[in-house]
């Protein structure tokens, strides 16, 4: 029976044999080895991501580590800042009370040391005002002529007249 | 620069010119048969059989697929003997062109068939390979002497008919595998189906690539027409049929591959009911 069209099966066969041995040989040495490569090419860059992914995760937990400490770090820090604050406090307020006591002390000391001086002084003035009027009265009643008690007087204001315009 | 630019014009033009005159000057063969045979011809394959090795006469159709065949081998060869061993995992022009290639054709596997893929990819790299280089084939011209002493220029192999029932069918058969690989027995009812894919796939890419060589050979019979426009027609249309059948054939496969190899869930039967389905009043 011959078939319209030149259509032969031989033909068909032979084609199919054809076709068949390309399509072999064109996956045993291109498809694969190519499909693999890119295979290979796309699991290296995977496995390169992977491993970027897992380090950051790792630099990530670090950090975290990392800050959690620096925290700590700060707020030890912290505690010790007012620590010391208060210890300087303390020392501060210690220190100001043992100057108040040490001046008042010296307060105490001058006081005591100018009242004394005073006494000195005014014992010392009132001697010597004993001896001014010891020596007028032995000048008022040895020499002069007139009322020793106004003589006195005179002399003492003369005296007194002589040291302010001094 | 200029001067040498307008001397490489002038002397381009003189041996166009030469050509053209001495092309029309000298007596030509004439035709040997009419437009109607030799168009018959392109189709049928009748008139001017070739032997094959003295074994038996074929087409020369057959002929242009075994060089384009060998062709295709030795290239494989070459390029897995000296450049798959050299490939970086940042490719140089070549390899780019090369992984294209392959990625290309896996893609349209992937994306058509994501659940089975492995083959249909392999199978529509070599159609592909093999339908865009056997249409490039014919830009060649390659003579053979037939069986009656004429000389045959070698068409595209899948411009035979036979060829091209060839790879139809061989598509169909793909796609069946696929409808049996992912259903069973019942991936065949489904395949079965569509039956008509055998035919129009065959004749599709018969239709498509005679198409070109009815023109192509049209062109060229009359003397007139054989200059300039060979360009557009013998090298860009053949250029773009080749893309377009090798794009249209493969994807066509790989799109009824997915959709017969997908696994079809048993619809429950209407009778029974499911435990823990309410009951709907009537």
């Amino acid at each position: 029976m011959s078939i319209p069209l030149n259509i032969d099966w031989q033909q068909i066969l032979l084609h199919l044999f054809n076709f068949a041995i390309l399509a072999g040989g064109l996956y045993l040495l291109l498809y694969r080895p190519v499909k693999n490569f890119m295979e290979q090419r796309q699991n290296h860059y995977e496995s390169m991501h992977q491993q970027a992914q897992q380090d950051r995760e790792q630099a990530e937990k670090l950090k975290a580590e990392y800050e959690d400490k620096l925290s700590q770090v700060e707020a030890a820090i912290t505690q010790r800042k007012t620590e010391a604050e208060q210890e300087l406090s303390q020392l501060r307020s210690q220190r100001v009370a043992e100057a108040k006591q040490e001046a008042e002390a010296i307060l105490a000391k001058a006081r005591e040391s100018a009242k004394r001086e005073q006494e000195e002084l005014v014992s010392s003035v009132s001697k010597e005002l004993v001896d001014m009027a010891v020596t007028a009265a032995e000048k008022i009643a040895l020499g002069a002529d007139g009322d020793p008690y106004e003589q006195f007087l005179n002399l003492a204001e003369r005296r007194t007249s002589h040291e302010q315009s001094r | 620069m200029k001067q040498n630019k307008k001397r490489f014009l002038l002397l381009w033009l003189c041996i166009c010119v030469v050509l053209l005159v001495s092309a029309l000057v000298v007596p030509g063969g004439g035709e040997s048969e009419t437009i109607q045979e030799a168009m018959r011809d392109a189709v049928l394959h009748e008139t001017n059989p070739i032997s094959l090795f003295g074994l038996c006469t074929v087409n020369p159709g057959y002929i242009s697929s075994l060089v384009v065949t060998v062709v295709l081998l030795v290239a494989a060869l070459l390029i897995r003997v000296f450049f798959i061993p050299r490939f970086q995992y940042v490719p140089g022009r070549f390899q780019m062109l090369l992984e294209q290639a392959v990625g290309m054709f896996d893609g349209l596997a992937k994306s058509n068939s994501p659940w089975r893929n492995g083959f249909l990819g392999a199978y529509v790299f070599a159609a592909g390979a093999y339908i865009f280089t056997g249409t490039l084939f014919e830009l060649f011209g390659f003579q053979a002497i037939a069986t009656n002493g004429n000389s045959v220029t070698l068409p595209a192999p899948l411009s035979d008919v036979n060829g091209a029932i060839m790879l139809g069918v061989l598509s169909y058969l793909v796609i069946f595998s696929g409808a049996i690989a992912g259903n069973g027995i019942r991936g065949i009812g489904s395949a079965l189906k569509e039956i008509s894919l055998l035919i129009s796939m065959s004749f599709r890419l018969f239709g498509a690539l005679l198409s070109g060589l009815l023109v192509t050979e049209l062109v060229y019979y009359y003397i007139q027409l054989s200059f300039v426009l060979p360009v557009l027609v013998g090298v860009l249309f053949t250029l773009l049929h080749a893309l377009i059948q090798s794009y249209v054939l493969t994807m066509l496969t790989a799109l009824f591959y997915g959709e017969m190899s997908e696994r079809k869930e048993r619809r429950p039967k209407a009778g029974k009911k499911q435990a823990g389905e309410p009951l709907q009043n009537v």
